[in-house]
């Protein structure tokens, strides 16, 4: 039926070394993780784009979690699925809500942790809560016949539109790193489902800690999947330097705040996803006071 | 690229583009008449197949993965026993999905009871599962939310969630007591 098309050559290293030297061989061949991304392209099949495929799915060392007092290390070939089974007992509960809430188990089971991070132009929730996590994430650059190792942050790997910008050319995410110190008040809000309805969906991942009625280390992330990737150091100390119960006029004026701020950086966010994201910083403020109060 | 895979209990070696979606080879290379459309992985959740006895969105499969991989298809599948707990189900309640959506959603049924009641046949291993094994039932219970969000990766309309919940709990009492007369 598709005559004239190539089949691409199928690389299936068993080790990080020997992914290495293929990817050397052939640089231009295509990097493939879960798959779920690349095979939802319009454009995929049939297709003669690209000459070899180099599957990770071989690669032990890119399967394993690890973990010690100070962080958890998750290889970037570990599937959502079994990441959520490991990590029920030792991984923040936003991201195992954030796993949760990615797509269905069956669908959770083909995604990969570093294939889902590594999408160049769409972010979801992933990378979302990461990204207030302070994870960070190991590559492996391949410039100049040359491979270098670089630890880079889950929230400077894109650009603030979104898009996936490391710097090189061919890199390889081999694991993340998450610290387990984080906040006790967490938070993930994503409307519209961010595959089906990208150009409404909005995703938010807030953390906090509250030490004597006042807020501490708040960091949060916004996201637009194809449109931004917003995160506000100045909002953030705002916030930082409150004491809890927040005034509601207050929470009201910093909400315009944020929504000045992403109109003026991000001219192709629609109103609605504006108003959208207004509300659920704001509504995640209302439950922050509503959990002061209650203690 | 010649892959040695089993296709609804027939082992086939087929002469494929390696990168050849598993929807797409079900349909033209096998000729299989129970999937009716490739979405080109949009999602539309019209194409579920069982990868070595699990559900998997047959158009995000390329053709390398499947070395040595069981695929049951919805023709297979529906003469099981499994089926019929589904399909008794769908008499008990008076609805059945559209013929659009059938298998699939029957498929998604299947793989939540598997789930539900940690049932899992012996699975050949191959490649592709060569990640830790995990059992299947990740989250220890299942409950309204999950299956919600199961059933509605078919983005078909045709019946309402809360009677599609109803079945797969009808379904379930079905699938328990004969596990019960077995044991």
């Amino acid at each position: 039926m598709y005559e004239g098309i190539r089949s691409p050559v199928i690389h299936t290293p068993k080790t990080i070394n020997e992914f290495n030297t293929t990817i050397l061989r052939y640089p231009n061949s295509q990097i493939w993780a879960g798959g779920t991304y690349i095979m939802s392209q319009e454009e995929y099949y049939p297709s003669d784009a690209k000459d070899a495929i180099i599957d990770l799915g071989g690669i032990e060392e890119m399967k394993k979690i690890t973990r010690n007092d100070r962080f958890v290390e998750i290889g970037a070939m570990v599937s959502a699925s079994q990441l959520l089974y490991a990590g029920k007992l030792i991984l923040p509960e936003i991201l195992q809500k954030t796993l949760q809430t990615l797509a269905s188990q069956i669908v959770r089971r083909q995604i990969t942790i570093g294939g889902s991070l590594c999408i160049p132009e769409v972010r979801f929730a992933l990378s979302t809560t990461l990204a207030i996590l302070d994870a960070s994430a190991e590559f492996k650059y391949y410039q100049g016949g040359k491979v270098s190792t670089h630890w880079v942050p889950i929230s400077r790997m894109y650009d603030k539109t979104g898009k996936l910008a490391l710097g090189a050319e061919i890199a390889l995410m081999t694991r993340i790193r998450i610290g387990l110190d984080h906040g006790d008040f967490h938070s993930l809000s994503t409307v519209e489902d961010p595959i089906r309805n990208t150009d409404k969906c909005v995703i938010f991942a807030f953390q906090a800690n509250r030490t004597q009625n006042s807020l501490s280390k708040v960091q949060f992330c916004m996201s637009f999947p194809t449109k931004a990737f917003y995160m506000s150091k100045d909002i953030e100390s705002k916030l930082s330097s409150l004491t809890l119960p927040i005034h509601p006029e207050r929470v009201n004026t910093i909400s315009y705040e944020l929504v000045a701020e992403l109109k003026k950086q991000h001219s192709t966010i629609t109103e609605l996803q504006l108003e959208r994201g207004r509300r659920m910083f704001e509504s995640v403020l209302h439950k922050l006071n509503s959990k002061t109060l209650q203690a | 690229m010649k892959i040695e895979c089993t296709i609804d209990g027939k082992a086939l070696s087929l002469s494929v583009n390696s990168n050849k979606p598993l929807s797409l080879i079900l349909m033209e290379d096998v000729g299989n008449r129970t999937l009716l459309c490739h979405c080109k992985g949009k999602a539309c959740g019209n194409c579920i197949v069982l990868l070595n006895d699990e559900a998997v969105l047959s158009c995000v499969i390329p053709a390398f993965r499947l070395r040595n991989a069981t695929v049951t298809t919805f023709e297979s599948y529906q003469k099981t026993r499994q089926c019929r707990d589904i399909e008794r189900a769908y008499q008990r309640n008076g609805n059945t999905p559209c013929p659009n959506c059938y298998a699939s959603k029957t498929l998604i049924i299947e793989s939540i009871l598997q789930s539900l009641t940690n049932i899992r046949p012996n699975r050949v291993n191959i490649p592709m599962m060569s990640r830790p094994r995990v059992p299947t039932n990740m989250e220890d219970t299942l409950d309204e939310q999950v299956i919600i969000q199961e059933l509605s990766l078919n983005t078909c309309q045709c019946m309402h969630m809360s009677e599609l919940v109803q079945i797969v709990e009808t379904a379930l009492t079905f699938r328990r007591r004969k596990r019960v007369r077995r044991n």
